[in-house]
């Protein structure tokens, strides 16, 4: 029947199967994708926190998270002495507490920051120092201004706190009230502190 | 080729054209009409996003359930049949076998269509999943499943009875589409409708799958057909092979990564994965440029302008810019500007209307005379259909990017946003005129079709019997 029909009608043009040409791939689209690979495993290193599933857009890292979490209490204390110390003590004493040499002594596992009070460490920053002093065994002689001193009591504290209880450093924390007080015995334009000022104080 | 004829018995082609008749014809004419529902409701939708009053006292057509409805008529209704007709009609060419069972097909199109309007009557009688480009209900989605299945099977079949046993590009893409969409579309169902995974995981999901239907199946069905087409219409071979392969490969391995936006509410790796998957995306796009380009130059026939091969080459034009603008939005820089606007919507309707569409367009214009036997009742409508799409699509898609640059330049204000919209339903009209004189000219064919099945019936009942019947 449908025989019938298309005998009756128009014959289609013929059409032949279409042909590829069969040339090999040229070499350059494939170094091209494996450079596209390669940025974008970098890309993908930056960016995606290593498959943590706490890590959201936009931030990168667990690192990252962990600085803008909110905290409280003691480790927010900490953390808050950490950003001060590293805008304001780091760049001498270094973020390691290490100090540099010729430029600041260290911090970390010095007796003056970790003495059992804080006494004369915090009159430091607040007055600065000059003259003479031992450092862990090592003999110092240079200055240091009045860095504290424009700092709030509340971040002078926690700057305190954090440098004796880094590092390695195991001493007490350091109430704002114990920052308060030694301020106010200093008065308005204090004398830079001595080794031998310093020894006359208590701890 | 002549070489291989010589030696294999194959089929010729009216025959093996006539054998993919009915299932063509099954799948085709409910197509185009779904294609015209699909078109009426997202000229609704657009309309009533700057004229809110538009229809409003009509609940079926709410906005959110005409967009949906709209949408999966176009890419359900319209481009999955669409696409599996033309894949049978070129599989069974490039086997140079006469299509194995034809009457599987023909059922399971039936199948296909009852689980398209059950799925659009549904959306819009609002019992939709709400989970994008997966709306229909179970009901819906499995009879698509098993319609898909059974379209795919003997298809796959008569690939595997080829007599042509030389594999040509288009096998690669082809294949790998019969394949891919019943496991992303059983996969997304089943983890968000059927067994739903919980929270953050759902929208991962349902992303995942958006871009395996929408970008990776479409890419592969218009490009596989394009690549079959492309040399066929111009009479120059494709160039060449291996870089057509390259693109099938690196599509297939990038492309199913992407489609996360940076800004989605998903862990850092997986937002960053997509991001660079796409951005991967250039080999493939580069691949692309590279074959069109080199198989359109030279010297050959290339047909009247508006026929065929215009419909293929305005697609895969599409195709170049459509991915240009997905990896565009994969870009950090960009995506902060452009994400969660117009020009994602911008993106995926060039990707359907623009690129897919347009390459079955032009292959079933090629197609269905050469399966039925007799030329279209109206060849000059194919003209103006090319004519109209051509402009709709730039008139659609263009306002609607704008539109979103728009939006995101102007922290998301829907005003800036509303001229380009009104623009765009513009463009929304000519392409429903297109496609109004593609469906007529579809549902004409069937309707001679059956005309002249009638009529011979009608003859051979009342055809005098012959001498040698009355003697025996």
């Amino acid at each position: 029947m449908s025989a019938d029909i298309k005998s009756s009608l128009p014959k289609p043009p013929s059409d032949p199967r279409p042909e590829a040409v069969r040339t090999t791939l040229p070499i350059w689209i494939i170094v091209l994708t494996l450079m596209l690979l390669f940025l974008g495993g970098l890309y993908f290193d930056n960016h995606s926190g290593w498959f943590q599933t706490q890590v959201y857009g936009p931030y990168a890292s667990v690192d990252q998270l962990e600085l803008y979490q909110p905290k409280s209490g003691a480790a927010a204390e900490l953390a808050r002495g950490k950003v001060v110390y590293e805008q304001v003590c780091g760049l001498c004493h270094g973020a390691d507490g290490l100090g540099k040499p010729g430029q600041a002594p260290p911090l970390a596992g010095s007796e003056w920051v970790m003495a059992k009070g804080y006494n004369r460490l915090a009159h430091i920053p607040l007055a600065g120092l000059s003259g003479n002093i031992s450092v862990a065994g090592k003999d110092w002689n240079m200055g240091m201004a009045a860095m504290g001193a424009a700092l709030p009591d509340a971040d002078l504290a926690a700057v305190l706190t954090y440098i004796r209880t880094s590092w390695g450093n195991g001493a007490s924390p350091v109430p704002m009230e114990d920052v308060t007080k030694v301020r106010a015995g200093l008065g308005a334009r204090p004398q830079p502190m001595s080794h031998d000022m310093l020894m006359t104080m208590p701890e | 080729m002549t070489a291989n004829e010589t030696i294999h018995p194959t089929a010729p082609a009216p025959e093996i054209d006539a054998s993919c008749r009915l299932p063509l014809l099954a799948l085709l004419v409910g197509a185009s009409v779904w294609l015209v529902v699909g078109t009426v409701l997202a000229l609704i939708a657009s309309i009533k996003f700057h004229a809110p009053e538009f229809l409003a006292a009509c609940p079926l057509l709410t906005y959110g359930r005409v967009v949906a409805a709209a949408n999966d008529a176009l890419v359900y209704g319209f481009c999955l049949p669409a696409s599996l007709a033309v894949i049978i009609w070129v599989f069974a060419r490039l086997s140079q076998t006469v299509y194995t069972l034809p009457l599987v097909p023909v059922v399971a199109a039936h199948i296909w269509h009852l689980g398209v309007f059950i799925g659009l009557l549904s959306i819009l009688l609002g019992h939709s999943t709400g989970f994008t480009w997966l709306e229909f209900p179970r009901g819906g989605s499995i009879l698509l499943f098993v319609a898909f299945v059974l379209i795919a099977i003997p298809t796959a079949a008569s690939f595997g009875f080829r007599l042509e046993k030389d594999l040509y590009p288009s096998h690669w893409f082809l294949l790998a589409a019969l394949l891919w969409f019943p496991w992303s579309y059983a996969s997304a169902n089943i983890f968000l409708v059927a067994m739903p995974v919980r929270g953050v995981a759902q929208g991962v999901v349902n992303l995942w799958f958006a871009n395996n239907l929408l970008y990776v199946w479409f890419s592969l069905v218009g490009l596989g057909i394009g690549f079959y087409f492309l040399p066929k219409l111009t009479g120059r071979p494709l160039q060449t092979y291996y870089y057509a392969l390259y693109v099938f490969w690196t599509l297939a391995l990038f492309g199913t990564w992407c489609g996360l936006p940076q800004g989605s509410p998903f862990p850092a790796w997986i937002t960053t994965l997509s991001s660079v998957a796409a951005v991967l995306l250039i080999v493939p796009l580069i691949g692309v440029t590279v074959v069109f380009g080199r198989s359109l130059g030279g010297p050959g026939s290339d047909g009247p302008m508006g026929g065929p091969l215009s419909f293929v080459k305005f697609g895969l034009v599409s195709f170049l810019l459509s991915t240009l603008m997905y990896i565009a939005l994969a870009c950090p820089q960009i995506s902060r500007l452009l994400e969660f606007t117009w020009f994602g919507v911008a993106q995926s309707q060039l990707q359907i209307l623009g690129f897919l569409a347009m390459v079955l367009f032009g292959a079933i214009y090629y197609i269905l005379p050469r399966a039925l036997g007799f030329d279209f009742i109206a060849p000059q409508f194919i003209r103006a259909h090319c004519f109209l799409a051509g402009l709709g699509v730039v008139f659609w898609v263009a306002p609607l990017a704008l539109a979103g640059y728009a939006q995101g330049a102007n922290a998301y204000s829907l005003d800036a946003s509303l001229n380009w919209l009104r623009i765009s339903t513009l463009g929304l009209g000519f392409i429903l005129l297109g496609n109004l004189l593609f469906a007529l000219n579809i549902l004409a064919m069937f309707l001679t079709w059956k005309l002249n099945l009638v009529k011979t019936l009608f003859a051979a009942i009342t055809a005098p019997l012959k001498v040698s019947e009355v003697k025996s």
